[in-house]
């Protein structure tokens, strides 16, 4: 969680690790999700926000939540 | 007011720069210091020569290789032209030169800031191991070989592909050891023993600039990702990071070796693994980035080795990661004189 909180990010989804060097782009849901992540929310929480802000399935928000999850894992970022 | 006088080398920004250029033009922003940049070059044709924005006048050189005498000669000559008070030798293969006669120098009036001989064989890539173990980085599997045959036994523990090393210059990834054992006389002709095979390992490089107090201080330091390098590995993109593992090593590395003068630590970062490629005795040829975000290392430098005052207002104390480092290509068109004057009477003529 250090790492995604030392994570500089600008209004646009630009990420940027300052202690890597390493930059990403989040798409709005993605953003969310980062956001919700770093306020300590839990995944049931941050998937309630997408499905509120994306007008989605409560399923098809955890789907997201989770599969975001897992792709912040690949980049060691959780 | 008198100009301080300063040679830098390496002003040969090709596509395999040398560090001097960055260091010229760091010198030149510093405010608190009224600089004149005397570049000694090797070569009439090295473009620092010719970027009298960055560099007042440029002298010849012959290589430190060719004799020791002759190169001494040949700077107290030019000090005697110029007024240099100090010269920043930014070259691997300068360094011996300047370390076994920097007291010479110092009684001569040409100050240095460099290590001494016992500090630079400690670092050297032949000594890798108890480096990384002392200053806490992973560090891949190395071998130092002095034959072909030990070459291809080393090639056989580690394993194909290796990175095979020259003593100063030059690493080249090799596939087969037929390729491995290619290089490895490629090497030896070039720069000598001993030569270096690693193991390859994965991972972003990340490297840090600095320079070291010599009593295990700093008196700076900034750390790069390569975001972009050209086929020679040079960087020609990058951006400033904080990653706390190479900062610490770097802190580490100047407690333990008392390091005076610039270095440049390289390192391949794999998550949280930070494997130590090696420590290089010089400013890289991207050291501009530090000035750039506001740590003036050899200004700093400078400053210490003639017991300066620190500037007013002081240097920023630290710097900012995300900050982008682009290198750019350019051309001069100017007149056959300069060239003309490099080639026979070995300065480019434009000291009074």
């Amino acid at each position: 969680m250090s790492r995604l909180r030392s994570l500089a990010i600008n209004a646009d989804g630009f990420a940027f690790d300052p202690t890597t060097g390493d930059s990403f782009t989040l798409n709005p849901t993605g953003l969310l999700i980062l956001n919700g992540l770093r306020e300590d929310l839990d995944a049931d929480a941050i998937a309630a926000r997408v499905a509120e802000r994306f007008e989605v399935s409560a399923d098809e928000a955890a789907r997201d939540v989770t599969d975001f999850l897992d792709t912040l894992r690949t980049f060691r970022l959780l | 007011m008198t100009p301080l006088v300063v040679g830098v080398s390496g002003i040969n920004a090709v596509d395999n720069p040398g560090p001097g250029i960055g260091v010229a033009r760091s010198l030149r922003e510093a405010t608190d210091l009224d600089v004149r940049i005397i570049g000694l070059a090797y070569d009439a044709m090295e473009p620092g020569v010719y970027m009298d924005w960055v560099v007042d006048d440029a002298f010849l050189l012959p290589y430190p290789s060719a004799g020791h005498d002759a190169y001494y000669q040949r700077l107290r000559q030019i000090q005697e032209r110029t007024g240099m008070r100090v010269v920043i030798p930014t070259l691997d293969t300068e360094m011996p030169f300047f370390m076994q006669h920097r007291d010479a120098l110092a009684a001569d009036g040409l100050a240095t800031f460099v290590p001494t001989a016992e500090q630079y064989r400690l670092r050297g890539k032949d000594r890798l191991d108890e480096l990384a173990r002392t200053i806490g980085l992973a560090l891949p599997r190395t071998e130092v070989v002095t034959s072909a045959e030990e070459l291809e036994r080393a090639v056989d523990r580690i394993g194909l592909p290796v990175m095979v090393k020259g003593a100063f210059y030059k690493a080249h990834r090799a596939h087969t050891t037929q390729e491995a054992l290619v290089h490895y006389h490629d090497l030896v002709a070039h720069w000598g023993y001993p030569v270096i095979v690693q193991e390859i390992v994965q991972g972003d490089e990340l490297n840090v600039v600095a320079v070291g107090d010599g009593e295990g201080g700093l008196l700076g330091r900034v750390g790069v990702k390569k975001m972009w390098i050209t086929e020679l590995g040079k960087i020609w993109t990058g951006v400033t990071i904080r990653h706390p593992e190479m900062l610490r090593a770097t802190e580490a590395f100047m407690a333990a070796y008392q390091w005076r003068g610039p270095m440049e630590l390289e390192c391949i970062v794999d998550g949280d693994t930070a494997w130590l490629v090696e420590i290089n005795p010089r400013f890289p040829a991207w050291s501009y980035l530090a000035t750039g975000v506001g740590v003036n290392l050899p200004a700093r430098m400078v400053r210490r080795a003639l017991g300066l005052p620190e500037p007013t207002p002081p240097d920023a104390p630290d710097y900012e990661a995300g900050k982008l480092f682009v290198r750019y290509t350019y051309e001069i068109v100017t007149d056959m004189e300069r060239f003309q004057r490099m080639i026979t009477l070995g300065e480019r003529g434009d000291t009074p």
